[in-house]
């Protein structure tokens, strides 16, 4: 009854809010249980962080660190170029983020604005796009990045990530259409040309949506570790993904409380990118989903 | 004011200075290695020799009739398959709750979809430690209580259920904000019409919520698909495959075939005979779908 009372409130906005409730307490206990589920790993590999080989061994893993011993990331920062990691990783964010931007708003500005031969082609593409596996399809990639001579440079990553994000210019091409073509006809009549015209309106316009695709654009980018391990061997063109996979792989650094530090410094950038900019990922998702 | 003329000369030049660039990168880093990818199945290609010798189908036989290994790596796909469709119900519940249903969905958002952001290979070095047979978190807990440890990475038959695992916690988030997205996409009014008409959260839920968010529903349960299939970075860098080839998924297997046996011609077949049965997946789960709702 109780449970009934509550959900014939009129809006579902307040529907359950009320504290004391049977139901109510339920659902906290469960979302309670599934953000211990969410945050043990995450705290007990920083807590990790901080101990000693020995103290692993013998302490509980959720008991926290007496003190804050940097000496695992010192030892990381000393036996790995995390710096150049880092210098490497965010090259490739930057550039990824502002070519992919560019390229693929002015794809969307084309596609909705005008009427071409190779348009259906390109929604075909799109549609290819999404059935293509594109782990395995790497393999027949391989060969075109030794034969154009970027294979182990920073540019082999770049001209993936930027040259054909299908999905981005799909959703850029959804707010786009939002965009009435009335506001290009006035700009018209004021004698500005076409190029003006993307550059000076739709461009400015779609920010919000480059925002929130030039921070998923930026997650994916950070996380990602298969392409560089495929592309960019050399110790020199590590990315922070693949460092941390050699982390695991080097003996030095393969013991728990080192690859802890490790996975701590890795994980940072993009959980730092997660909390501030949480509003535009949610929307982003939101937007390559909802609207299909 | 420009003439008629004048603007279709502007727009076909538009037209080609915006486009060029993005279709040759388009055409060269997705179209010609995808018809390079068939080209190569039908050679046996080693990855560097300036020949590749045409072999037929023989690839394609291999593989079908003469690796078994192929599809035992499979049946482990299908293990992280099951496992994220079990949850899917689940997902829908909690994203339902998330629609502002519980106190401090905001909160509460923020937290689930937090592994989702985390760097796959930070997250496998997590849960290394978590799973590790000596000083393991999991296995000093089931010491605690005075039980018998478990291989988690190191036996054979456990190692496939434990990696599903690491790739519930990492996934399971995208699935709850998408499904969070659809609801949240749902006029009100549509909701509180039923709630004046006295219908329960259940039959909100089944009657009005569920029917209306199906699109979104075919969109995870596709992905579940691509995704399941396509496990590649928990596997290899957790076990790298093993114990004995027990946690080798398909891709794992592939990128071995090509990198580490240098048969490129096999595993360009691997791939398209993975491109079909994603096809042939969905088609089916498609018609399963429809057929339920």
């Amino acid at each position: 009854m109780e449970a009934n009372l509550e959900i014939k409130k009129e809006t579902t906005i307040n529907m359950s809010r009320r504290s004391g409730s049977v139901g109510g307490v339920l659902k906290i206990l469960l979302f309670i249980f599934i953000s211990a589920l969410v945050i043990l790993p995450i705290l007990i590999t920083v807590f990790a962080s901080f101990k000693s080989l020995p103290q692993i061994g013998s302490e509980s893993a959720l008991k926290p660190p007496t003190s804050l011993n940097f000496d695992n990331y010192k030892e990381v920062l000393k036996s790995t170029n995390v710096f150049i990691a880092f210098k490497n990783s965010t090259i490739l964010v930057v550039a990824s983020v502002v070519i992919n931007s560019l390229l693929s708003t002015m794809v969307a500005y084309c596609l909705t604005r005008f009427d071409f031969k190779l348009k259906k082609v390109y929604f075909a593409i799109f549609l290819v796009g999404l059935i293509i596996p594109g782990i395995v399809t790497e393999i027949s990639r391989f060969g075109l990045m030794t034969n154009i001579h970027v294979y182990d440079t920073l540019l082999a990553p770049i001209l993936i990530y930027a040259g054909a994000d299908l999905m981005q210019i799909y959703i850029y091409k959804q707010f786009l259409e939002q965009i009435p073509v009335s506001v290009d006809e006035s700009a018209m009549m004021d004698g500005a040309s076409y190029f003006t015209i993307y550059w000076r309106i739709i461009f400015p316009m779609v920010i919000p949506a480059t925002a929130t695709l030039g921070i998923l654009k930026a997650v994916d980018v950070l996380n990602d570790m298969y392409i560089p391990f495929l592309y960019m061997p050399g110790v020199e063109n590590r990315t922070l993904s693949t460092l941390l996979l050699n982390c695991i792989q080097d003996p030095r650094t393969s013991s728990i409380p080192m690859l802890s530090a490790a996975a701590v410094i890795v994980m940072i950038p993009t959980i730092l990118i997660y909390f501030i900019f949480q509003k535009y990922i949610f929307s982003g998702i939101a937007a390559g989903a909802v609207k299909e | 004011m420009f003439k008629k003329n004048d603007l279709k000369m502007q727009k076909n030049f538009v037209l080609v200075t915006f486009l060029f660039i993005p279709t040759i990168l388009i055409s060269l880093f997705m179209i010609y290695p995808l018809i390079n990818l068939v080209v190569i199945s039908f050679t046996s290609w080693d990855g560097l020799s300036p020949t590749k010798t045409f072999v037929g189908l023989t690839n394609f036989k291999k593989i079908i009739f003469d690796s078994p290994e192929v599809w035992v790596s499979l049946k482990n796909n299908g293990v992280y398959f099951v496992g994220h469709l079990i949850f899917i119900p689940i997902e829908l519940f909690i994203a339902f709750l998330l629609d502002k249903r519980v106190r401090f969905s905001k909160m509460f958002k923020t937290i689930t979809f937090l592994p989702y952001i985390i760097n796959t290979v930070a997250v496998a070095c997590m849960f290394m430690f978590l799973f590790s047979s000596q000083d393991g978190v999991l296995n000093s807990m089931l010491q605690f209580f005075h039980m018998d440890k478990i291989g988690w990475l190191s036996d054979s038959e456990i190692v496939n259920y434990s990696l599903t695992g690491v790739s519930l916690w990492k996934f399971s988030g995208i699935h709850i904000i998408l499904f969070l997205a659809a609801f949240q996409s749902l006029p009100t009014d549509m909701i509180e019409a039923s709630i004046i008409d006295g219908a329960s959260t259940f039959k909100q839920f089944y009657h009005i919520v569920l029917p209306n968010i199906k699109p979104v529903i075919e969109i995870v349960l596709f992905l579940n698909i691509r995704g399941a299939l396509q496990i590649f970075d928990i596997p290899y860098v957790m076990t790298g495959g093993g114990p004995n080839h027990a946690s080798e998924t398909f891709t794992v297997q592939t990128i071995n075939t090509a990198f580490q046996y240098q048969n490129f011609g096999l595993a360009c077949a691997m791939a398209i005979v993975l491109m079909i049965i994603i096809i042939i997946f969905s088609i089916i789960q498609k018609k399963l779908f429809n057929l339920k709702g």
